[in-house]
């Protein structure tokens, strides 16, 4: 049996990237089934949107469109800091770690395959969420502001799944990083100004709530909402994007920084 | 000896172990103690050892899964630690046991997921992976999701992942441990054509019989130390050259190993339980023609057999382990 010399260069880290990427990612995540997926990502953000705008009108602190916004744009989340998390810690959780970090495979080509799905599924989830909304709620945004809103979530689930990848890395050196996907989805949650305006909180969590992901794409998305053109919304994308780029250089780093690690105090294989 | 393929020099690895839950202590465990082999090309090396011996250990560190506390190790001219990308594009393998596959997809899928992985080109995946299933005799089972194989199918899977990129160098991590007799049969026939392929193989086992059957060389490797090396044939006469009688002895008398042991010409008694019985093993030196004193030393016991025979691996690895054991 002979074989052709393998393949290497862009072309190897591209198929890595998305042949790569897709398969593992259904390796590491075909155990959700509809009857899991639909409840959890489906149903369950509907009722988020709900509680949300009804205690809007309730407390009547802001009109419709903040809750709805800052909640469809929120629910993506899910997938990017779960799945994120997932695409990495559950190599070890499943062992197959080793498999494949005895590959020679080009791992910030793999990893960044994995999210490639992830984003996908964020962006539906958010794509559903404002769709359940329209229907249920009338939130209308103007035609002109479709696309740039989408482009807006976009980032932003870049950027939240970004923020997975990286608390997913720290699953290389942490057994209970679920526990920490659980904070960190909350955390968002409370900082990010999803149901709070900036102005309601104090000055320390509004800083935090400035380094994390979503925050800067949900205030694009409310300004793009409202009406506002998407050259005014450019410097709170642009933020986004940068925080994206700053999560993925960390979730890399700490990637290689913990496999290096795992190899010098033999910690991979440790489930 | 052909040029050396895998170089492998003053070889150490220790482990911390952290012990207790309030007054927590560290230990440092001496996995590998400075170990030296090689294996030449189109050779098929055997690591021998006990659980807990540093075979494993070893072979994590020649495939760059773990960092040498110090000494070296190379790979076809590669280090394993400073060129590590490059020594696992060359090298192929198997570990035992259920690890290192993704049960939720199908072992069709595995393997073309690992043939990505190893760059193995798109108009050769296809090809390949069927020549690997058929190799491992898989074919039509491809398509079923790898949870409901068996152990057994698991392992050849984890044998033609092992072989995807067509690897110069292989390493197989006691490859048929839970394989049934006929499989292992087939996978033992499928590590003699790799290396009839040209391909150089280092391979741990607990099973002598396989590693007599295939191995050029064997090294024999006891708490973290190489004790023994050479060709099968030789490492049976570094132990013995002579002969060995074995005793099959229902209630032998306390201390009747010792009592054999005093028997002139005796070199080495070892003691198996078997159910109710015992059965000594003694080696002894050639032209051993003490058989009666043995049966003598035992007394009273009930004797159900005694037989005489070749020394075979398995003796010479019992001796070398036992020895190093002090």
């Amino acid at each position: 049996m002979t074989s052709a010399p393998a393949m290497t260069g862009a072309r190897a880290t591209l198929r890595v990237c998305l042949v790569g990427g897709l398969i593992s990612y259904r390796a590491l995540f075909n155990w959700i089934s509809p009857a899991l997926y639909i409840p959890t990502m489906l149903l369950g953000p509907v009722f988020q949107i709900l509680f949300f705008v009804y205690l809007g009108r309730f407390v009547q602190l802001r009109d419709d469109s903040f809750f709805v916004v800052g909640n469809a744009v929120q629910i993506s989340g899910m997938s990017g800091v779960y799945a994120g998390v997932m695409a990495i810690a559950n190599e070890r959780q499943f062992q197959t770690l080793s498999a494949l970090l005895a590959s020679p495979a080009n791992r910030p080509a793999l990893f960044i395959g994995r999210a490639l799905p992830v984003i996908a599924n964020g962006l539906i989830v958010s794509a559903w969420g404002f769709g359940v909304s329209a229907l249920l709620l009338h939130f209308r945004p103007a035609a002109s502001s479709l696309a740039p809103l989408a482009l807006v979530v976009l980032v932003s689930v870049v950027s939240c799944t970004a923020w997975g990848l990286t608390l997913g890395s720290l699953g290389m050196r942490f057994r209970d990083v679920f526990m920490i996907a659980n904070l960190a989805y909350y955390l968002m949650w409370v900082f990010c100004g999803v149901n709070l305006p900036e102005s309601a909180l104090p000055t320390a969590m509004v800083w935090i709530g400035r380094a994390l992901p979503m925050t800067h794409g949900i205030q694009a998305a409310r300004e793009i909402a409202a009406g506002g053109s998407l050259g005014g919304a450019a410097g709170l994308i642009g933020v986004e994007l940068g925080i994206a780029a700053a999560y993925l250089v960390a979730a890399l780093l700490l990637f290689r920084l913990f496999e290096l690690e795992g190899k010098r105090r033999a910690t991979l294989e440790q489930a | 000896m052909t040029a050396p393929v895998i170089e492998v020099e003053g070889l150490r690895r220790t482990y911390r172990v952290s012990t207790g839950a309030v007054r927590r202590r560290t230990l440092e465990v001496e996995a590998v103690r400075g170990i030296s082999f090689s294996v030449g090309e189109g050779e098929l090396f055997g690591l021998l050892g006990p659980n807990g011996a540093g075979k494993t250990t070893t072979i994590k560190m020649l495939i760059t899964l773990l960092v040498p506390t110090s000494g070296t190790a190379r790979v076809l001219g590669f280090d394993v630690v400073r060129q590590s990308r490059e020594v696992r594009k060359r090298i192929g393998y198997v570990f035992g046991g259920d690890r290192g596959l993704y049960d939720r997809l199908s072992g069709l899928d595995n393997l073309r997921y690992f043939a990505e992985l190893y760059g193995v080109p798109p108009r050769e995946q296809k090809r390949r992976i069927f020549e690997l299933l058929d190799l491992v005799g898989l074919n039509g089972r491809e398509g079923e999701r790898v949870e409901g194989y068996s152990r057994g199918m698991r392992q050849r899977l984890h044998v033609a992942r092992g072989l995807l990129h067509d690897p110069p160098v292989v390493f197989l991590d006691e490859p048929t441990i839970g394989v049934d007799p006929v499989g292992a049969r087939e996978l033992r026939a499928t590590m003699a054509a790799l290396v009839s392929a040209g391909k150089t193989v280092l391979l741990t086992t607990h099973y002598m019989f396989e590693a007599d059957a295939l191995c050029n060389r064997i090294a024999v490797i006891a708490k973290g130390q190489i004790v023994a090396e050479g060709s099968p044939s030789a490492l049976k006469a570094m132990v013995t050259d002579g002969v060995v009688v074995e005793l099959e002895a229902y209630d032998p008398p306390p201390g009747g190993a010792d009592a054999l042991r005093r028997v002139p010409g005796v070199a080495r008694v070892t003691v198996e339980e078997r159910d109710q019985a015992q059965l000594f093993v003694v080696q002894a030196a050639a032209g051993f023609e003490g058989t009666p004193e043995l049966i003598a030393a035992l007394g009273d016991a009930r004797l159900t057999r005694v037989a005489t025979r070749e020394p075979t691996l398995e003796d010479a690895y019992v001796a070398l382990v036992e020895g190093a054991s002090g």
